[in-house]
């Protein structure tokens, strides 16, 4: 390195704002910003400090689901039974605690069962060759049938111990922290490290990116891709163990409609369908919007039924926000690379 | 020509095996319940279908194309609910099933232009639509009661007869044929091949991949529209909800036809068998009084199979027929197998 | 006390409150004495009624003449899994197999629920169409689909032959009237449920004002909009609020019939509207989801003098221990056990004792408060515990 003290000052600053306008979570963050502010005018309650914090301990479900997702999002996948897998997850932990298994064995049945979903996916894609959107739809399918003659509609009650409710979030851990969120952190830092630090993530990104690169740079592409699947399927048990204290009962519908919750959270945090892009972080802001979203819609009183239509406007917003922060970062970038042609090294 | 060799090359044609299997289950449903085949529980049941299977196909030529489109379910609901509100506010029937088939267009039209306009993917763009075309018919039935209605000619489009048959029936088989033709038979139809197998390659070779994009966004709304009015004129009413769900049995029933979600390979015929391989064991399990919570089960498991069946014996067609070309003087066919376990939700992001 | 007090030929509303602890509470002490007078007096009505004297079982062995050991074919389609629904069917079979034990029935019964259309109901039509087409002896159907087009389903299965009785549904919502028509322009033979404004979201209200003493601020939240049920409920409740001026509907918020959904909605309003009096879940789990939010708040529950009130409505027994937990206010327990043995007693009736019954039945419902929680809960563990089982 050959560069001066004060040219190397300038580098850094311009490393980070550069490295902030090009990141993918801009848009979504921008828009979260601007959500924010407008609710602020409009609804000094939304900012209430009980209100945010509700906001946040309301999206953490969604959210552990939307950052399994990205992970299988980013080796080029997509797991349609993410919620049907929480549902599956929160009825064993459940089933097992009325039978009389102490807590933790509970737990880890709800993991196991969640790794064996994942595992199943995992295989109908590599040994039987499913297209990702149809083994994990027929996944769907299949969970949420032995779900339904497992407990023939009835909702499991009964095993809520009072150690239950601080795993459900419905009394705090210590202070206003609740255990959802300690977890919740937990799982961002682990699949954020793994993402990010690992040769396991660089392997979920070279697979998603282009699956025939990987495989011809040595990648076991389908190992990979499992190990992808089995994240999914430990995400969405950790979240079902989360639900089924939080619920209090498991319906054996309580996973319907969590699935696109968790894509669209993951998308909105700019995770690529088409594999190879997605972070974390995203995930986690994904998941607020969609939370900030149903929360303002409740607190000015939209009539319930433009529900719908508000959510699908949110969608097309935060998308475009997405879209918007590709094409600037891109200007950026390549603005970026002609002054770094310009400057002779 | 000898058996073998014909054999494998029918098998190793994409939608063959599934519309066997298809003859196959009837056939078995019908020994083992023989109310199955009755007229009254055909009709019924096919009328029942045949709006799916209009999404189906829709659903077909979008992934042809390799894009998804999830919202056609609550488009073809809310379809439904605008070709009622005409009829309700006394438009005749002409001009209500036009009003449900523009409403499919106007979604197919935003679908398509926020996909190649923005260039947002697909799958976040239609799931968008979804709610806002459920929320939409929630509004709208809300506003409107959509029932009693008496309109001459409305109910005679699912439930007159011509030639002994349905007329839904008729709608649904020239439509199909319709769509058929135009996949095949026309310079446009091709490129949806060509975009679905290779949209680079397609680019440089001079296709506009965003235009042809858009068309089968477009075809998938009007398509929408149609069964939304096939399903006005079954139930006679409508109300909220309506079609909610049906894009995944939609997809399924495509998938489950041979129609790969890598892009560039199906066919409308076979799209059609795979959703009413969906509907016949619905309707199967259904008259064995099989509780419905086995279905889903069942379906997953089919789907699975389906697919698994349909690549296996193309590659077993294809591998017999490879070998007999090897000996003989024919040059071998030019059938392609895709690489199905691509995933296919939408190429471009 | 005389059973004969009711007469399901007229009875639509207006049973006393007498008249509801005894049905119910005949039907926790003994399947066998259910309020319907049908079965123990038969034919004219005019004989001895059942609590007479005890001795008279000669119509039991006339019956069992009549019904001559016949089989019918009974199919089962509601909308949803459930534990309501669940609590409906043990109904149903409970009072089945008293009639198989007493009159030598035999049954042959299907359940086929739809599974993933709880509120368009194209998915029981197609049900339906399955149980005409292998042509049932009689079809119980709960369906969200719209009225008109189950009507015009009824009316091609009745021409085959096939009867169809509703239940729990929401035929009050087309208002037909029997003013003219003797069917009340229903293609049903009847309809078994209550009426879901005056009977429940009413009741809601009128004991949320009586608690409050006409005074204060309320959130609702409400089942998925586009729903008949809900609509109805909303009628009824918003009109038992009206009546007090004093009471103010503050907030509302869709909790689309589920829990989660619920504790959201409840803790997103409570945020905004801090000093409510009163929750109103339309049902039982979105009330329950909006306890838990007053839990997670730190807030009171109501003790009958302060504290915020949550009421519900269904009738489970999860529901019931809530109550009696003071975790929840109230519920309206709109009676499945009653329902599922009316069923039965109406379908039995009209296919084996050719009688002709109200094309509207309406069974009694109530709210449910610590009060009386033990001896509702009590019913429903019974009906669960019964010996019915097809």
């Amino acid at each position: 390195m050959e560069t001066t003290s004060s040219q190397k000052n300038q580098t850094i600053v311009d490393r980070v704002v550069t490295r902030l306008l090009v990141d993918p979570t801009l848009g979504v963050l921008a828009l979260l910003v601007l959500i924010c502010l407008l609710a602020a005018f409009t609804l000094p309650v939304f900012l209430n400090g009980s209100n945010l914090y509700n906001l946040v301990n309301n999206s953490l479900v969604v959210m552990i689901l939307a950052m399994g997702m990205t992970v299988v999002l980013v080796s080029g996948g997509i797991d349609l039974s993410i919620g049907t897998t929480m549902a599956l997850c929160a009825g064993v932990t459940a089933a097992a605690m009325n039978f009389g298994l102490p807590l933790f064995a509970a737990l880890l049945a709800a993991l196991a069962m969640g790794a064996l979903v994942g595992l199943g996916n995992g295989l109908l894609i590599t040994r039987l060759g499913l297209p990702d959107f149809i083994a994990t739809l027929a996944m769907l399918g299949f969970a949420s049938g032995v779900l339904y003659i497992w407990t023939k509609g009835v909702p499991i009650i009964g095993y809520m111990v009072p150690e239950f409710y601080i795993v459900g979030g419905l009394t705090p851990l210590a202070g206003p922290l609740t255990l959802p969120m300690v977890i919740a952190l937990l799982v961002a830092l682990v699949l954020g490290g793994i993402l990010g630090f690992t040769r396991l993530g660089t392997h979920f990104f070279a697979v998603g990116s282009s699956k025939t690169g990987a495989m011809q740079s040595g990648v076991r592409v389908e190992r990979v891709r499992m190990q992808a699947y089995i994240v999914s399927g430990l995400a969405a048990a950790v979240a079902g163990i989360i639900m089924a204290g939080r619920n209090t009962n498991v319906p054996a519908d309580l996973g319907n409609g969590y699935e696109i919750q968790a894509i669209a959270a993951a998308v909105i945090g700019g995770a690529a369908l088409s594999g190879g892009r997605g972070r974390i972080l995203g995930a986690i802001l994904g998941a607020i919007t969609l939370a900030a979203a149903v929360n303002l819609i409740n607190l000015v009183g939209v009539p319930s039924s433009y529900q719908k239509i508000v959510i699908g406007g949110i969608l097309v917003a935060a998308v475009l926000a997405n879209r918007i922060s590709a094409v600037v970062s891109g200007k950026v970038r390549q603005r970026k690379a002609m002054v770094l042609e310009g400057i002779p090294a | 020509m000898n058996f073998p060799r014909a054999a494998s090359r029918a098998l190793s044609t994409s939608g063959v095996p599934i519309a066997i299997a298809l003859v196959l289950v009837v056939v078995i449903f019908q020994i083992i319940s023989p109310v199955f085949l009755t007229p009254g529980s055909v009709r019924d049941y096919i009328n029942n279908a045949i709006p799916i299977l209009l999404l189906t196909v829709g659903v077909a030529i979008v992934i042809v194309a390799g894009g998804i489109d999830l919202s056609v379910g609550t488009v073809a609901g809310l379809s439904a609910g605008t070709t009622m509100w005409a009829l309700v506010s006394g438009a005749p029937t002409w001009t209500a099933v036009l009003v449900g088939v523009a409403t499919g267009l106007v979604f197919g039209l935003f679908n398509g232009l926020m996909i190649t306009v923005f260039g947002i993917n697909d799958f976040i763009v239609t799931l968008a639509t979804l709610n806002i075309a459920g929320g939409l018919l929630i509004v709208l039935t809300e506003q409107v009661p959509l029932q009693g209605v008496t309109t001459p000619g409305f109910s005679d489009l699912v439930y007159g007869n011509f030639l002994g048959v349905p007329t839904g029936f008729w709608i649904a088989a020239v439509i199909f044929a319709l769509m058929q033709f135009f996949l095949i038979r026309t310079v446009f139809g091709r490129r949806i091949f060509a975009i679905g197998i290779a949209p680079g390659a397609a680019n440089v070779a001079g296709v506009n991949v965003n235009r042809v994009r858009l068309g089968t966004f477009v075809l998938s709304g009007l398509l929408a529209g149609a069964a939304g009015v096939l399903l006005a004129s079954r139930l006679g009413a409508v109300q909220a909800f309506l079609g909610n769900g049906y894009e995944f049995i939609a997809i399924a029933g495509a998938v489950l036809g041979g129609v790969s979600l890598a892009g560039g390979r199906g066919s409308v015929w076979a799209a059609v068998a795979g959703g009413l391989m969906l509907a016949t064991l619905q309707q199967g399990l259904r008259l064995n009084g099989v509780d419905p919570v086995y279905f889903s089960i069942v379906t997953g498991l089919c789907i699975v199979a389906g697919v698994v069946f349909d690549r296996r014996i193309q590659q077993l067609a294809l591998g017999s027929f490879r070998k007999r070309a090897k000996g003989g003087p024919t040059p071998p066919a030019p059938v392609k197998l895709q690489e199905t376990h691509l995933l296919g939700t939408g190429k471009q992001d | 006390m005389s059973s004969r007090t009711l007469n399901p030929q007229t009875g639509r509303r207006g049973y006393g409150k007498a008249r509801l602890a005894f049905i119910s509470t005949a039907t926790a002490a003994a399947l066998l004495l259910t309020g319907c007078t049908t079965v123990n007096a038969p034919a004219g009505g005019s004989n001895a009624a059942a609590g007479g004297g005890g001795t008279d079982y000669l119509p039991d062995e006339a019956i069992k003449k009549i019904v001559n050991g016949r089989e019918i074919k009974v199919g089962f389609a509601p909308p949803i899994l459930s534990e309501f629904y669940t609590q409906v069917e043990k109904a149903a079979h409970n009072k089945m197999k008293e009639y198989e034990d007493r009159f030598g029935v035999k049954w042959k019964w299907e359940r086929q629920g739809a599974l993933n259309d709880a509120h368009s109901g194209t998915e029981t039509l197609g049900i339906v169409q399955g149980y005409i087409a292998r042509e049932f002896d009689a079809v119980f159907v709960c369906s969200a689909a719209n009225a008109a087009t189950m009507q015009t389903l009824y009316k091609q299965g009745s021409e085959k032959g096939i009867d169809f009785y509703q239940f729990n549904s929401t035929e009050e919502l087309a208002n037909p009237s029997q003013a003219e028509d003797p069917t009340g322009g229903l293609s049903t033979v009847a309809n078994i449920g209550y009426d879901d404004r005056w009977q429940s979201g009413y009741l809601a209200g009128k004991y949320i004002a009586e608690q409050l003493k006409g005074e204060g601020s309320i959130i609702q939240i409400m089942g998925p909009s586009g729903s008949d049920w809900t609509k109805l409920r909303q009628q009824g409740f918003k009109k038992a609020i009206a009546e007090h001026p004093g009471l103010k509907i503050v907030g509302e918020a869709d909790g689309g019939y589920v829990r989660d959904k619920g504790l959201t909605a409840a803790q997103d309003l409570l945020t905004k509207f801090p000093d409510v009096k009163a929750i109103y879940g339309e049902n039982e789990d979105m009330a329950l989801g909006a306890s838990q939010a007053i839990d997670a708040r730190g807030l009171k529950h109501w003790d009958g003098t302060s504290g915020i009130i949550t009421i519900g409505a269904d009738g489970l027994v999860s529901g019931m221990e809530a109550i009696k937990a003071g975790k929840l206010t109230a519920t309206v327990d709109v009676n499945s056990a009653e329902m599922g043995s009316r069923m039965i007693e109406s379908l039995f009736a009209h296919e084996f004792l050719n009688q002709e019954i109200s094309q509207f039945i309406r069974i009694p419902t109530g709210v449910v408060d610590k009060s009386n929680a033990e001896w509702h809960e009590g019913v429903l563990k019974n009906v669960l515990a019964g010996p019915g089982k097809y």
